[in-house]
């Protein structure tokens, strides 16, 4: 729900390319979005349309051949993408934390599981061993780990209790922002829940922000307060969650609602065409080839970002 | 009339049936093992597969190297004895002489009985038999005169060549941006894989013969001692810097240009992104993660590449006639003296593949993956 | 028919397009086939330049002459044209190299694809025999086997390949088991295609890059191991490479007579296969993985 407290991080016109033999990726090409206190906020969108290019980006994680041409990041009032490194370094895992996709080689093999937890304490300044320790075992505890898991090495876990373990490292420092790239892909549906729950939870428990960046609507539905949706490397609308599903305005967004299977529904339909590429959008509104409402403006003119209603910001010739 | 001979033919064929018998042991179980797949958990059941593996390709390589060299036509007896034949004036007395070293050799016997007797006098005694040149010294006191020289060489020069590369080629790769790194990389990547012999003979021109800093020849000052006195010691370090140095360069860059390649590669890898994303310092991600996990392989490579410097080293012993079992083996040559060539190649294979084994041991130290294996 | 044609006119154009994007690949096929064609004309330049007579013939010309138009080289202790003497070694090294490493690669081929594909106990057996010959130290064996036998060129050669296939073996069977996973394996299969054709029609093609690379260092190997026999004296006398030349150098004392440009020309011919295959190997790479612009710095 939107309020008119300060954003907590605000995306401005972010954009992310990648230099390559065969001309330039335009991966993010001009996302804006906004992200409040104590609400989970959702990024969804296709596989590959560049969200955890986005994240990477907004944590300034871009390595070459990547980099930022344009854009500001801005977190409680600082621009990320301007401050220097130790600046920045400070700022990482105390006041944003980052849970990636694929937590299964997030974790490296051959240190155990509590020194993964505790270095990023000790580095920070903030405590000693023994403290970081016992912080470690309570944030354990808290995602539902047994303590025995500090011990252990990250072979001797299961993918749902890797997630767990990054989870429990990144709330550890209580930051005021997380950030997790598909937090439910290459889990089992069970074990999905649970972290989805715990993601949710962690927004009433702490009062953190927490983004996530998902191509599954479903796990949207399930804990997200508002969304944004990405096509084509911008965002084309944001909204909150009940109205996003009960009343989706962009064709790409009534096209990704009418796609989720669910009970009940009679029929599934996906949407016709393939992604483009980002080498080479597609002149004007990006959907256009695949919209089936697409007009001749739609081919010549890009659409903005504008606000159609409190809260609601749509990319969309009327 | 049984010649005291019969005796020891008898006492040999008892080794042989037992020597053959464990060895078909051995080698079902090992094929057996794998069908049944009887997993002994951890750590013990690491180390056994590995000691099993050990034994296996120890045999394997043993058979193969003893059939490889006796199915050679022009077998080294014939031309011993035709040596001798030319030396010996009186070609009845001769043949006599002829009978009898072939006794003593073990070559009046048909190949197979050869190789089962040879197997159980290297396994169950460890005789490597007799040397024909130094007659009547045994074959292994003699390579054990020489090996010393020959593990102290190598395994000076493995050991300093690796730790330096790695740690250099470590530096290089976390800093692989910079144009220092990338020059010195290129460098590296030209020189490393200059064959040991080669320097070796670059470096007697420019250093021996060239500024005469260093002796071309010998271990140590023809003349010295031997002993632990300080003279002796300074020579043997001077004469033996060049086939040293020799080897460590070519080793050192590969090392280099390896490690680099690793780093970088673990520079992608999705933890080093998740460290960053922590905000660790620079220094503990270099340490805990990136070096913790380059040292594996490296490791492992460190062992494997023993057998592949050997091969390089005996030729730069024999440049520098430096008294290792390179040299001994090419006199042994000179000098037919077969059972010292074999005993010196089953030697090397014994060192190598011990080298390999212990590695083996100390490797679950060092990666926590191998401990759990098998649970 | 006309669909292998179209295929062959795009591996064809695929091939060229990869010099265009390597220079170490241009420089190092120059250099190869620079020397490549030294090797080969090289009877003719000697029948040219020395007046009809071998390199290797003794006491054709006046001993010890220094460097001329006539002999660039000089002359050796035995009146041999120094530089006919080492472009026949050069010539010799190359057929060496290219005999054994050809050899090497083609038994490694093979055993790689077949183990890799089948699997199993196959594949058990044929890595236990590979990592077997590849702990036995090769260059002592070899050096018996060069000494107790009358080698010849071609048993040399067969020898040397024994013992150097089991090294790409590894890399090319790995690369074989990753290509197995992927989809057009199984298309293959539902296909109908049996296993040699899979083997060979499907896999195969894909091989090439690791197969000629394969190829460059075995070439290398084969002509170091030469090299390395040579030095300790053994092998066939008739196979003047440049080995047997280093070889010689060393025992008529060419370092203690400082005749250092002859040792240097011998080592800078042996330095340059080496070097160009190298850059090829390294071509290799970099046209078959095209790095993107702004990279890291590799």
């Amino acid at each position: 729900m939107e309020s008119e407290s300060m954003s907590v991080l605000e995306v401005q016109n972010l954009k992310i390319y990648y230099e390559s033999v065969w001309g330039s990726y335009k991966a993010i090409d001009g996302a804006s979005f906004k992200a409040y206190r104590n609400e989970v906020f959702s990024i969804a969108g296709e596989s590959g349309c560049g969200k955890s290019t986005l994240v990477d980006g907004i944590l300034r994680l871009v390595k070459p051949p990547g980099y930022i041409p344009e854009g500001r990041v801005i977190f409680e009032g600082t621009d990320l993408l301007g401050i220097p490194e130790d600046e920045l370094r400070r700022i990482r895992w105390v006041k944003i934390a980052y849970v990636p996709q694929g937590a299964m080689s997030s974790l490296n093999p051959v240190i155990r599981v509590e020194e993964q937890m505790t270095d990023a304490m000790i580095d920070h300044g903030s405590m000693n061993k023994e403290e970081a320790r016992e912080l470690a075992i309570s944030m354990l505890k808290e995602v539902g780990l047994p303590v025995e898991v500090a011990r252990m090495y990250p072979h001797e876990l299961s993918g749902g209790m890797k997630q767990r373990v990054i989870i429990a490292t990144a709330i550890a420092l209580k930051p005021i922002l997380i950030i997790t790239d598909e937090p439910t892909t290459a889990l089992d549906v069970i074990v999905q829940k649970g972290i989805l729950e715990l993601l949710g939870s962690l927004k009433e428990k702490y009062g953190m922000t927490v983004i996530v960046v998902s191509h599954d609507m479903a796990a949207h539905a399930q804990i997200a307060d508002r969304i944004a949706i990405m096509y084509a490397g911008k965002v084309v609308e944001i909204g909150s969650i009940h109205d996003i599903f009960e009343e989706p305005l962009h064709p790409y967004t009534k096209g990704l609602i009418s796609a989720i299977p669910a009970m009940g529904k009679k029929s599934i339909k996906g949407i016709p065409g393939l992604a483009p590429s980002p080498l080479d959008w597609p002149q004007g509104c990006r959907f256009h080839p695949r919209c089936p409402y697409a007009r001749d403006i739609c081919s010549e003119v890009e659409p903005s970002m504008k606000e159609v209603s409190p809260g609601r910001h749509l990319a969309c010739h009327p | 009339m049984p010649s005291p001979h019969e005796e020891e033919i008898k006492s040999n064929l008892v080794y042989q049936n037992l020597t053959v018998s464990v060895i078909i042991t051995l080698i079902s179980s090992f094929i057996t093992k794998s069908k049944h797949m009887v997993r002994i958990p951890g750590f013990a059941g690491y180390i056994l597969k590995k000691v099993l593996i050990y034994i296996v390709t120890f045999f394997l390589a043993f058979t193969v190297m003893f059939w490889a060299l006796r199915l050679i036509p022009g077998d080294p007896w014939s031309r011993f004895v035709d040596n001798l034949r030319v030396l010996q004036v009186d070609p009845r007395i001769s043949r006599e002489f002829i009978e009898e070293y072939k006794r003593k050799f073990g070559l009046d016997k048909d190949v197979y009985t050869q190789f089962a007797l040879y197997i159980s006098n290297v396994f169950l005694r460890f005789d490597l038999g007799l040397s024909i040149a130094s007659y009547p010294t045994p074959a292994q006191v003699v390579i054990m005169r020489y090996l010393p020289w020959s593990i102290g060489l190598l395994g000076i020069c493995a050991l300093i060549s690796w730790s330096i590369g790695i740690v250099l080629g470590a530096f290089i790769g976390w800093k692989h941006h910079k144009k220092l790194s990338s020059a010195i990389f290129t460098i590296a990547l030209g020189m490393s894989q200059i064959p040991y012999f080669i320097m070796a003979i670059l470096l007697i021109m420019i250093l021996a013969y060239g500024l005469g800093l260093f002796p071309g020849r010998w271990a140590f000052a023809p003349g010295t001692t031997p002993g632990l006195s300080l003279d002796f010691i300074l020579s043997v370090i001077r004469h033996g810097f060049l086939p040293a140095l020799s080897i460590m360069i070519t080793s050192f860059l590969s090392w280099l240009v390896s490690t680099r390649a690793l780093t970088m590669t673990i520079l992608g890898e999705d933890y080093l992104l998740f460290a960053e994303a922590k905000g660790l310092k620079k220094i503990r991600m270099l340490n805990r993660y990136v070096l913790r996990n380059m040292i594996l392989p490296q490791a492992t490579g460190l062992a494997i590449s023993l057998g592949f410097m050997v091969n390089g080293a005996y030729v730069v012993e024999w440049i520098f006639q430096y008294p290792g079992v390179g040299t001994l083996l090419v006199h042994s040559f000179l000098w037919l003296d077969y059972n010292l060539a074999q005993g010196i190649i089953l030697m090397t294979m014994f060192s190598v593949l011990t080298a390999n084994l212990i590695m083996d041991f100390f490797y679950p130290l060092i990666d926590p993956r191998v401990r759990t294996e098998g649970k | 028919m006309s669909e292998l044609l179209g295929t062959l006119k795009r591996r064809v154009s695929g091939f060229i397009s990869l010099f265009k994007r390597s220079l170490a690949l241009r420089v190092g096929v120059a250099l190869l086939l620079l020397l490549i064609f030294l090797a080969i004309f090289q009877p003719i330049i000697d029948q040219y330049r020395l007046e009809g007579h071998e390199a290797t013939d003794l006491g054709y010309f006046e001993k010890f002459l220094p460097p001329s138009l006539k002999h660039p080289l000089g002359t050796d202790q035995f009146g041999r044209d120094v530089l006919g003497l080492h472009l026949t070694g050069l010539k010799f090294s190359l057929i060496v190299g290219a005999l054994a490493g050809s050899v090497a690669t083609l038994i490694s081929v093979c055993t790689a694809i077949i183990a890799g594909y089948r699997g199993g106990k196959i594949d058990s057996i044929l890595n236990g025999v590979t990592n077997s010959i590849l702990v036995i130290p090769s260059l002592p064996i070899l050096m018996v086997v060069a000494f107790y036998t009358r080698l010849d060129l071609v048993s040399m050669c067969l020898t040397l390949a024994a013992f150097s296939w089991p090294w790409s073996t590894r890399v090319i069977r790995a690369q074989v088991l990753s290509l197995k996973e992927r989809t057009y394996v199984d298309l293959a299969k539902v296909s109908g295609e049996n296993h040699f054709e899979i083997m060979f029609a499907e896999i195969l093609p894909n091989l090439i890059p690791y197969i000629i690379v394969g190829l460059g260092f075995s070439v290398i190997g084969a002509i170091f191991a030469e090299t390395g026999l040579r030095i300790i004296g053994l092998g066939p006398t008739t196979v003047v490479s440049l080995g047997l030349l280093i070889q010689q150098a060393l025992q008529y004392g060419l370092l203690t007579q400082k005749r250092y440009a002859e040792i240097m020309s011998l080592v800078l011919l042996l330095m340059s296969i080496f070097i160009s295959i190298n850059l090829i190997n390294k071509g290799m790479d970099e046209a078959f993985n095209p790095r993107l612009k702004k990279v890291t710095g590799e």
